[in-house]
């Protein structure tokens, strides 16, 4: 399997390491006054969707970039790759 | 007291081989020194390089050449360069960059971590190709780039520094297995 890294092009899959569904990036707010019951669907609830789905990938054997892989369940197809910094910005978050 | 004499020893002893027409050589007096941007200080950290080294900064997988100390700087993420170079001194390769990038960067040393090896010769990507994933052709790989990847599972900087020439950085620690796979890929193809 290759992936098409933003920056660097297609790379293998072996120099990534996969770490999971994408809605990671967004944490809750350790704050908030439902908090535990938010960070318990954060760390054990998971859609698991046969089809389109948005990973976490590190490539941790080339330029240590976290990713976010957009890819088909049923095809193994991978859709879209982008930068997991550039969506974490697009989300509102400060990096 | 007895007088200790203590001699440096390189990660591979000053390995040398030749291998039909290719020269394997343990690549020796290069310092390795990393250079992290600060969270936000991109811009602080480009005129910085551009006024201690005469340099901009490369983007993921460039090298450019520095104006001192031999130095080539390295793009290996987007927010770390790595500096290669003869340090005057090697004991004090940090305090060089250091004082050439002042504040604008966070240093560290990574010269004895890493086994240096040049690959050189025609016939050169036969062997490559053979143990690295990368497309190493003259369109996708020219000189001056520079890339971390995995060899035999084991981590390596390649760069390539020449038309036939490429400077193969791996973990010290893992340096002889590393060689060994190179070795064996160098002797498959020079029948």
């Amino acid at each position: 399997m290759l992936i098409d890294h933003p920056l660097l092009g297609p790379r293998d899959a072996q120099e990534f390491v996969v770490l999971g569904d994408a809605g990671l990036i967004d944490r809750p707010d350790r704050q908030a006054g439902d908090a535990a019951r938010r960070f318990h669907e954060y760390l054990h609830l998971r859609n698991n969707p046969a089809g389109e789905h948005r990973e976490l990938w590190f490539h941790e054997q080339g330029d240590r970039s976290w990713l976010v892989v957009t890819r088909d369940t049923l095809t193994h197809e991978i859709l879209r790759v982008e930068l997991a910094r550039d969506v974490a910005v697009a989300r509102g978050r400060d990096r | 007291m007895a007088e200790v004499a203590l001699t440096a020893r390189t990660p591979l002893d000053g390995y040398a081989g030749t291998f039909g027409g290719v020269t394997l050589v343990e690549a020796a007096g290069l310092s390795l020194v990393s250079a992290a941007v600060p969270n936000g200080g991109g811009d602080a950290f480009a005129a910085a390089l551009a006024e201690g080294f005469g340099a901009s900064r490369p983007s993921t997988g460039e090298s450019v050449p520095g104006d001192r100390l031999g130095a080539r700087i390295l793009g290996m993420q987007p927010d770390q360069m790595f500096i290669l170079f003869e340090a005057p001194d090697p004991d004090r390769a940090a305090e060089a960059v250091s004082s050439a990038l002042g504040p604008a960067a966070y240093v560290t040393d990574q010269s004895d971590s890493w086994a240096m090896l040049r690959i050189e010769g025609r016939g050169v990507r036969a062997a490559l190709e053979r143990i690295c994933m990368l497309d190493l052709d003259d369109a996708a790989f020219p000189q001056g780039r520079v890339a971390r990847t995995v060899m035999e599972h084991l981590a390596v900087i390649i760069l390539r520094d020449g038309a036939d020439s490429f400077l193969l950085m791996t973990p010290r620690s893992s340096a002889r297995s590393f060689l060994h796979a190179v070795e064996l890929s160098l002797a498959n193809v020079s029948e």
